[in-house]
């Protein structure tokens, strides 16, 4: 069950929705996401989500996360999930997606568009072929699907800075985690070749050392 | 080399704007000035990455990527690792930069694997830079990627000639080179390569590093595995360095799209890659650690195993518990955190087998490859700046090709009919299986053991599996082979691609033995089409075959442009029937699969010298079309087997029943024409087969020696 914990009321007015997400702005991007999710669920208690079937949760969220800047069309257009854009289920898989794409994008290609329309079909164009390449890597889709069923949805352009700095931010998370491995590393070798090592690889060790003492 | 002069200005502003329309013209300004121009401005050109494929084709956006070689100032100073050793990070980086370039432009010149070998460009750096060479050493599994150690070590001129005829091997080679420390080609071999030169070393008592890399696909083989435990159980020093680009099978697409992961390792590793949610609790246990610390070692790295036992993720628990320490996972691609981890574990005396999990990106820093499916794994001659491969226009479409046509029909009508393979959908064209029937078709990841044994469980249910796998791979389930499927005379049809010589590849592909080792199988059926019809009729002979196993092979290379059965459907041979192709007198050449074509050539050189061969397709190695063996022996002075395989194959079996059917006590003369007691080195197909001595030519001229007419013999060589 996606709506974690959030109580659905019936007719919940959307706009009480903002109030919290634009408190959520100024709070410090300590782990990002994760804590991202969890100040969001500590602190709209009083807020009821609309739990929206048969997609999860969605938070018209701005791009708290990182300075993605966003235009106020983007922020209401961010409303539909990828798969509600490309108009697939969730488990589609990837030759529904293509299907589903050429159509939209021979339908809103700016070329083919109705006089007068053409930047908004522009940017659904646009839209339409984001959710593509996010669709269509299965690494990507991973990313976005896990996003989904935490609540989020961010806006299109702000995903791709939000990406690589998910990106730089786990990197600076792996560089803490072998740095502690290899002081693991140096302070167990420190021990290894106690005598009560009977490994071969030990034994030769002691082996070798002991001929390296005597000469 | 800290020169950087900034003579075009305008240039460089024009590089920042984005969409700007780049004619080929600019790119060379960079290069014509040579020694002045500082590199790193040639990174404008591609860092930028730009969102995938809409309908308008990359070229018309203006290419995005060099079209001449850029200047190499740095490259051009290393000819092998002892040079590198006093360059600083940044300079590192700039020759990582260099290498690089170099390496697209060689590939694009000569085809190879490019996708690998531009993925590991830093790693090999930074383990060049921190190991020494060859006193170290260093392994490549499967040797594709090792273009860039190639050029760092000592071969940088010679890359123009690689996989060609007398050039440098594709792949790691022991006798090119003593930086080379071990030959591969097939996969998953380098930790236990590595464990026996660790184990050496020790017996030795020598005290240098081995260094074992490997990728995230040949982890997927059990003797990775084999080795690992192997390796945690001597605890000798060694490190292996998993290369992790989750890139699990080959080419890394099928045809519809990147292939998600095959089997459950993958996501064990990725889950390894990102453990977010358990990063806190770690924090809480590195700060018990430091308190426990001080004077109380081994109790705080009992609590740190612990803890991260506990919190390091299934997938690092998994090496841990095999023995092996667990760092990582690492960026592949910043050289400064792999020096630094090289050399810490270098230092640190007693370690230990020690896995360093490294993650890169397949064709990292060449645009078109990052975007493409399959990241250009392998590739033929291409232009640079726009990615676009000079693939030449054939007639016909290659047997692999045909191959999956037959399958796909024969599953039409059979629902029975699966296929199986080890990571090569697009090696043995069952990616168009996979993509008519989505659920019939199984990757096993690299793992051709369990790929037969799999078959052989498939086969007693009443399924119809189709193994594909080559010739050469397949050696590695001979066991399976003989014990799982031949022994309990299971239904499984083998379908040995890459019969034969392979070309490019080399030895380390070449599909010399399998006609030896299938055909002295009591209960294998043994086959191969001469033609792409034969081979939709022999697929369908196999579907057919149902009370025992059967096997029939087929080389690389296309078809020679025969009619093919209606709607792709085969029609079964009778089983042990060959026929005759031409009809002669004195001379006949009984030639077995491909080779039949040379002998239809060398029959035709003979009609101008006025005599006129009979040709026979054999069409099965076992069982022998033993009417028409003995017709030809009683019809002919002289019988030639021809066949593109070793000793011990179709040309023993006839021998064999001609001996102990009496046609040899008479007048009869039987000579066989294999390939020779060597092996073949990589080069061109044409080369290949003519160092074999198995062209036309010299089929017919070992008719004329044998006729007496050695002149002739001589002038047909000549």
């Amino acid at each position: 069950m996606r709506c974690y914990g959030f109580t659905p009321i019936q007719g919940s007015d959307s706009r009480l929705f903002h109030l919290p997400t634009t408190r959520l702005i100024n709070i410090p991007n300590s782990n990002s996401r994760f804590s991202f999710s969890h100040s969001s669920f500590f602190t709209s208690k009083l807020v009821s989500a609309t739990c929206m079937p048969p997609v999860s949760l969605r938070t018209t969220a701005r791009a708290a996360v990182n300075d993605g800047l966003m235009t106020e069309e983007a922020a209401a257009a961010s409303g539909l999930s990828f798969y509600e854009l490309l108009g697939i289920p969730e488990s589609g898989s990837l030759v529904d997606i293509k299907q589903a794409y050429k159509q939209l994008a021979r339908k809103y290609h700016p070329d083919v568009s109705p006089p007068g329309r053409a930047e908004e079909y522009t940017k659904r164009f646009i839209r339409v072929q984001e959710a593509y390449e996010i669709l269509s890597d299965p690494g990507r889709r991973a990313l976005y699907d896990r996003d989904l069923a935490k609540g989020l949805h961010l806006a299109f352009s702000a995903r791709r800075q939000y990406q690589s700095n998910e990106g730089m931010e786990e990197r600076g998370e792996w560089k803490n985690r072998w740095q502690a491995q290899l002081s693991g590393l140096k302070r167990r070798s420190m021990n290894k070749d106690a005598d009560g090592n009977l490994s071969w690889g030990a034994r030769m060790r002691r082996q070798r050392d002991e001929l390296a003492n005597e000469l | 080399m800290a020169l950087c002069a900034f003579s075009f200005p305008a240039h460089v502003n024009q590089a920042t704007s984005p969409d700007a329309q780049r004619s080929p013209s600019f790119s060379s300004h960079f290069t014509r000035g040579t020694n002045l121009l500082c590199p790193s401005q040639e990174k404008l050109h591609y860092v930028r990455k730009r969102p995938g494929g809409i309908c308008a084709s990359l070229s018309e956006r203006g290419p995005e990527y060099h079209s001449q070689r850029p200047p190499t100032p740095l490259l051009d100073t290393i000819n092998y690792p002892i040079h590198m050793k006093n360059l600083s990070t940044k300079e590192l980086k700039q020759l990582a930069d260099e290498l690089r370039s170099d390496v697209i432009f060689n590939v694009s010149r000569t085809g190879g694997h490019l996708g690998s070998s531009l993925g590991v460009v830093e790693l090999t750096v930074a383990l060049h830079y921190v190991f020494n060479a060859p006193q170290d050493k260093i392994l490549w599994d499967v040797g594709h990627q090792s273009y860039p150690h190639k050029i760092l070590t000592g071969r940088r001129d010679k890359m123009h000639t690689i996989r060609q005829t007398n050039g440098l091997s594709g792949f790691t080679k022991r006798s090119e080179s003593e930086f080379d420390c071990f030959g591969t080609g097939h996969s998953s071999t380098t930790i236990s390569a590595g464990l026996g030169m660790a184990v050496g070393r020790d017996l030795k008592g020598r005290n240098n590093n081995v260094v074992a890399v490997i990728g995230d696909g040949a982890m997927t083989a059990g003797q990775a595995y084999e080795a690992m435990n192997n390796a945690g159980y001597l605890d000798s020093d060694m490190i292996v360095i998993l290369n992790d680009n989750k890139q699990v099978s080959l080419p890394t697409a099928n045809l519809d799209g990147p292939i998600p992961p095959v089997g459950a390792l993958s996501s064990a590793l990725s889950r390894l890659q990102s453990n977010r949610p358990l990063r806190e609790l770690r924090e809480v246990a590195k700060g018990v650690t430091k308190q426990i610390g001080g004077p109380m070692h081994e109790l705080a790295a009992k609590v740190d195993e612990y803890a991260r036992g506990m919190i390091g993720g299934s997938g690092s628990t998994l090496f841990e518990e095999l023995g092996l320490y667990y760092i990582g996972p690492v960026d592949g691609h910043n050289i400064d955190d792999l020096v630094a981890i090289l050399k810490e574990v270098k230092s640190t005396k007693t370690t230990g087998p020690v896995l360093i999990h490294v993650v890169t990106e397949k064709g990292r820093g060449y645009p078109y490859a990052e975007k493409a499916a399959d990241k250009y794994h392998g590739v033929a001659k291409f232009d640079p700046a726009t990615g676009k491969q000079f693939k030449s226009k054939a007639p016909t479409q290659s047997y692999t090709t045909y191959f999956a046509e037959a399958l796909i029909a024969e599953a039409e009508v059979d629902k029975d009919i699966v296929a199986i393979h080890a990571a090569m959908g697009g090696g043995t064209g069952l990616n168009l299986f996979l993509r008519r029937f989505p659920t019939r078709c199984f990757d096993v990841g690299i793992a051709e053991q369990h790929a037969v044994t799999f078959a052989a469980g498939l086969a007693c249910e009443g399924i119809k599996p189709f193994c594909t796998i080559y010739s050469s791979f397949l050696q590695r389930a001979y066991d399976q082979v003989v014990h799982d499927v031949d022994l309990q005379k299971l239904p499984v049809r083998f379908a040995m691609d890459r019969a034969g010589l392979v070309g490019a590849d080399g030895p380390t592909h070449c599909g010399s033995f399998d006609v030896t080792f299938m055909a002295c199988l009591p209960n294998m059926v043994v086959m191969a089409p001469s033609d792409e019809a034969e081979l939709f009729h022999m697929v369908a002979t196999a579907a057919a075959i149902d009370d025992r196993p059967s096997c029939f092979r087929y080389p690389r290379g296309n078809g020679i442009g025969v009619q093919l059965p209606t709607r792709n459907k085969g029609i079964p041979i009778e089983v042990g029937k060959g026929r005759i192709l031409l009809e002669g007198e004195r001379v006949a050449l009984l030639g077995y699969g491909t080779a039949v074509q040379s002998c239809l050539g060398a029959a035709s050189l003979m009609e101008s010298h006025g005599l006129s061969l009979t040709v026979a397709d054999a069409r099965f190695c076992k069982p022998l079309d033993r009417a028409l063996i003995r017709s030809l022996a009683k019809s002919h002075e002289i019988l030639i087997t021809v066949e593109e395989g070793s000793i011990g194959g179709f040309g023993s079996h006839v021998a064999q029943f001609m001996a102990l059917d009496g046609l040899l006590d008479g007048k009869t003369k039987w000579r066989p024409l294999v390939l020779p007691d060597r092996y073949i080195e990589h080069g061109s197909p044409t080369d290949q087969l003519a160092e074999a001595g198995l062209t036309p030519s010299h089929i017919a001229a070992t008719v004329f020696n044998i006729l007496g007419q050695t002149r002739e013999a001589l002038e047909i060589m000549s």
